[in-house]
C-alpha cells in the first residue's frame, strides 16, 4: 500500500511538471467516454429484459389468418377478436392475455374537470405473466364484462388522494364505474408486451379496464387497428367480435420447451382447419416470436439508437488514439526519469506499477469528468428526444460498467505509452 | 568480482557498425578502485555501462561474483543494479523537484525495505557526504559539488560492493573535484570496489589501478592482473 501511495506521489508530482498535456488527455478522454456513455445508457436500457427469469416463456403467435390472399406477407402485427378466441382456445398455454390500449378521460363525479387517461383493456392474465404488482385488491375473476377498472397508483392518489381506494365509484367517459384494485408501483421498461408502433419506449397506463367491457363500450385502439371487407373499425361493439377488425394483441405463456413445440403444433392444425373451411386464403406463415425478439420482429429495433451507438463508438476510439498520443508525449518527455529509475533498480514491472498508478489516477479523474459529460448528453437527448426519456437513468450495474469502461480505456490508453517507456534504451536517455 | 572475458560491443545503423568494445579482457578484485582512462570516443563509459548492466553486449562473458549477467532476465538484472551497483553520473542525474531525501531514497524503494529502514539509510548516506542538515533541499538549491555529492550519497545508500562512476567530477570546478575524490577514495576505504570513468591524469593516478582504452581495446598495461601484482589502494 505504501508503495501504491508512493507511485501516485510520482504519478502527481509527473502531473504538475507538464498539466497541460495531462489536463488535454483527460479532456479529450472525458469526451469521448462521456458522449460514448450517453449512448450506452439508452442502448443499454432499450436492451434491458425486463422479466429475466421469464422472457424465454413468453410468446406472441402471429398467423396469416386474414380474409384475402397474399403468398409472401408477413402477418399482421394485430389480431382480430376472432383470431384470438381461436388461438387461445386451448389449455397448452400457462396463461394468456388479449390486450390493446385506447385513450379515456377519467373523473371522479360529473361535476369535475376530466382528466386524461391511457388505458389497457385486457384480461386477468396479463398482470399474472407480467408480473403487475398489487398494493389494493385483486384482480378479476374472470375475463368477462364488468364494470370494473384497476387502477395505477398514481391514478388513484392523483383522483382520490390515496391508494387504498378499493370498491370506490369513478366516472370514465360517462360511465359509473367500480375500483376492483390499486397497483402498487410498476414500471415495467422497455414495455416488451406492448412493442408494436414502438409503444414500448412510453410509460405504463394509468387505469386497466376489461377487454370485453371495451369492445362493449367501444374503446377504440390507440396504436393500430386494420379493418378488411366491410368491416368498420369505429363499430367496435358491434362488429368488433365478429367482423375483420385487427387491433389486439396476444401473448402466451408457455413455460417449458414441450409446451412450446404443442402449442407450435396447435397453430399448424388450426391453420390447417382454417385453410380447409377457406378462411385462410394466404400462405401460411405462422410465428411464435419470445418476448425478447418482438421489437426485431415489428423491426423498431431503434435502428437510430444503434447507429448512433456505433457512431460514439467510432469518436470514442478517435478520443483514445488522441489521448493515447497525448499520453505518449508525457510518458517520453519522462523517458530521463523512467530510465534514471531503470538505471537505479527498477523493474519494467516496477514501471508498469508505476503506470497502473498513472491509470488510477486518469480513471479517477476521467470518470468524473465523463459522467458529468455523459449526464449532459443524456439531458440534450431527453430534450430532443422525449421518448426516449425513460431509458435514461443509471443503475449500479451500469454505473459501474461504465467505470470499468473508464478504467480499461484509461489503461489503453497508458499501457502504450508506459511500454515504449520502460523500453528505452537507459543509457541513451541518461546522457541527454 | 569482475571477470570479463573476451566482451566485444558494437553499435549498428543502417549505414555502419561501429566496434565499441573489442576483445575486452579485464578482472577486478573485490576493493579495488580503478580508474578507467582513455581518449573521448575510446569506449571507456561504453565499458562502464555494460559493467552497470546499463547496455547489453554482443560477445564474449561478464561474470558479477562468478555469475554471468548474459541472458539474465529483466527482473534479475534490475535487482542485480539495485542491489550490487552504485552508479554515479557525471550530469549527476537527480530529480529536479524532488528534495534529497526522495532523491537518495529512490532506489531503496525499488529495494523493498521498510520505511523505517529507508530513512536510516538516507540519514546515513546525507551525513556521509555531509548533507544531512539539508536533507529536505531541493537539488536547486545546492552547487554542483554538493549535488554530486547528493547522487554519491544515493549510490551508496543502499550500500553497493560496486561503484560505477562516470567522469564524476567532470562538469565540476578543481576544489569540488577535490573534495568529490576524496569522499570515492573514503568509500573505497570502507571497502567499496570503484570503477571511475575519468578523463583527468591527476584523478586518474589517484586511483589504485589505471586500465587504459584505446580504440575499444585495453592497451596492455590494463591487463595486468591484480591477483599476481597486489596495488595499494591511491591516498589523496
Amino acid at each position: 500500500m505504501e508503495q501504491f501511495l508512493y507511485y501516485l506521489k510520482v504519478s502527481l508530482k509527473s502531473i504538475r511538471r507538464a498539466p497541460l498535456p495531462y489536463s488535454l488527455t483527460i479532456l479529450i478522454l472525458s469526451l469521448g467516454l462521456g458522449v460514448f456513455f450517453a449512448n450506452a445508457t439508452f442502448y443499454y436500457r432499450l436492451n434491458l429484459d425486463p422479466l429475466p427469469h421469464k422472457s424465454d416463456k413468453l410468446f406472441f403467435p402471429f398467423m396469416n389468418l386474414v380474409p384475402y390472399d397474399c403468398q409472401n406477407c408477413e402477418p399482421p402485427n394485430v389480431l382480430s377478436y376472432s383470431n384470438v378466441q381461436k388461438l387461445g382456445a386451448t389449455d397448452i398455454p400457462s396463461a394468456k392475455a388479449a390486450m390493446y390500449s385506447a385513450d379515456g378521460y377519467l373523473r371522479l363525479t360529473p361535476q369535475q374537470p376530466p382528466m386524461p387517461v391511457k388505458i389497457r383493456l385486457t384480461q386477468p392474465d396479463f398482470f399474472r405473466m407480467f408480473e403487475v404488482p398489487f398494493l389494493h385488491g385483486s384482480v378479476w375473476p374472470d375475463a368477462s364484462a364488468r364494470a370494473e377498472v384497476i387502477l395505477s397508483r398514481q391514478t388513484a392518489e392523483k383522483l382520490f388522494g390515496d391508494t387504498n381506494v378499493v370498491g370506490r365509484s369513478l366516472t370514465l367517459d360517462d360511465f359509473e364505474y367500480t375500483v376492483s384494485a390499486v397497483l402498487a408501483d410498476w414500471a415495467m421498461l422497455p414495455r416488451l408486451f406492448d412493442a408494436n408502433n414502438n409503444n414500448h419506449l412510453s410509460e405504463v397506463e394509468d387505469i386497466y379496464l376489461p377487454l370485453e367491457t371495451g369492445y362493449d363500450r367501444n374503446y377504440l385502439s390507440n396504436s393500430q387497428s386494420s379493418s378488411f371487407q366491410d368491416a368498420d373499425y369505429r363499430k367496435l361493439a358491434t362488429d368488433g367480435r365478429t367482423k375483420a377488425i385487427h387491433q389486439l394483441q396476444f401473448w402466451v405463456q408457455l413455460d417449458t420447451v414441450e409446451q412450446q413445440q404443442a402449442y407450435r403444433q396447435f397453430m399448424a392444425n388450426l391453420t390447417a382447419d382454417e385453410k380447409k373451411a377457406g378462411r385462410h386464403p394466404s400462405a401460411i406463415n405462422n410465428k411464435l416470436v419470445g418476448m425478447r425478439d418482438i421489437v426485431v420482429h415489428f423491426n423498431k429495433d431503434g435502428g437510430d439508437i444503434k447507429a448512433f451507438a456505433l457512431v460514439t463508438l467510432l469518436f470514442l476510439l478517435v478520443c483514445l488514439f488522441n489521448a493515447s498520443h497525448l499520453s505518449l508525449n508525457r510518458y517520453l518527455s519522462n523517458q530521463y526519469e523512467i530510465s534514471l529509475r531503470r538505471a537505479l533498480g527498477a523493474s519494467r514491472w516496477h514501471i508498469q506499477q508505476q503506470a497502473l498508478a498513472d491509470v488510477l489516477l486518469m480513471a479517477s479523474i476521467t470518470s468524473v469528468a465523463a459522467l458529468l459529460i455523459g449526464y449532459s448528453g443524456i439531458s440534450l437527448m431527453n430534450e430532443l428526444l422525449p421518448a426516449n426519456r425513460l431509458f435514461s437513468s443509471w443503475d449500479w450495474t451500469l454505473l459501474l460498467s461504465l467505470l470499468a469502461v473508464t478504467l480499461g480505456c484509461s489503461y489503453l490508453v497508458t499501457l502504450y505509452p508506459s511500454l515504449r517507456a520502460s523500453f528505452g534504451a537507459l543509457n541513451q536517455q541518461l546522457k541527454e | 568480482m569482475i571477470q570479463i572475458n573476451n566482451l566485444s560491443k558494437s553499435f549498428r545503423t543502417e549505414l555502419i557498425e561501429t566496434q565499441a568494445l573489442k576483445n575486452i579482457q579485464l578482472h577486478v578484485t573485490e576493493g579495488e578502485f580503478v580508474a578507467l582512462t582513455g581518449p573521448s570516443g575510446s569506449g571507456k563509459s561504453t565499458l562502464l555501462n555494460v559493467l552497470g548492466t546499463l547496455e547489453s553486449f554482443d560477445g564474449g562473458d561478464y561474470l558479477l561474483d562468478g555469475q554471468s549477467v548474459k541472458g539474465l532476465s529483466d527482473k534479475a538484472l534490475s535487482a542485480l543494479r539495485n542491489e550490487k551497483i552504485g552508479f554515479i553520473f557525471q550530469g549527476f542525474n537527480l530529480i529536479k523537484d524532488y528534495s534529497l531525501f526522495d532523491n537518495i531514497e529512490l532506489p531503496l524503494r525499488y529495494r523493498g525495505f521498510a520505511a523505517a529502514e529507508r530513512k536510516r539509510r538516507v540519514e546515513h548516506a546525507l551525513e556521509q557526504v555531509g548533507l544531512a542538515a539539508r536533507r529536505d533541499y531541493h537539488p536547486s538549491q545546492l552547487s554542483g559539488g554538493q549535488q554530486q555529492r547528493v547522487a554519491i550519497a544515493r549510490a551508496i545508500a543502499g550500500q553497493p560492493r560496486i561503484l560505477l562512476a562516470d567522469e564524476p567530477t567532470g562538469n565540476l570546478d578543481s576544489l569540488m573535484a577535490r573534495q568529490v575524490m576524496e569522499l570515492l577514495e573514503q568509500i573505497n576505504r570502507d571497502g567499496c570496489t570503484i570503477l571511475m570513468v575519468t578523463h583527468d591524469p591527476d584523478q586518474a593516478r589517484r586511483a589504485g589501478r589505471q586500465v587504459q582504452i584505446v580504440d575499444g581495446q585495453l592497451s596492455d598495461a590494463a591487463m595486468y592482473d591484480p591477483l599476481q601484482h597486489a596495488s595499494p589502494v591511491a591516498v589523496a
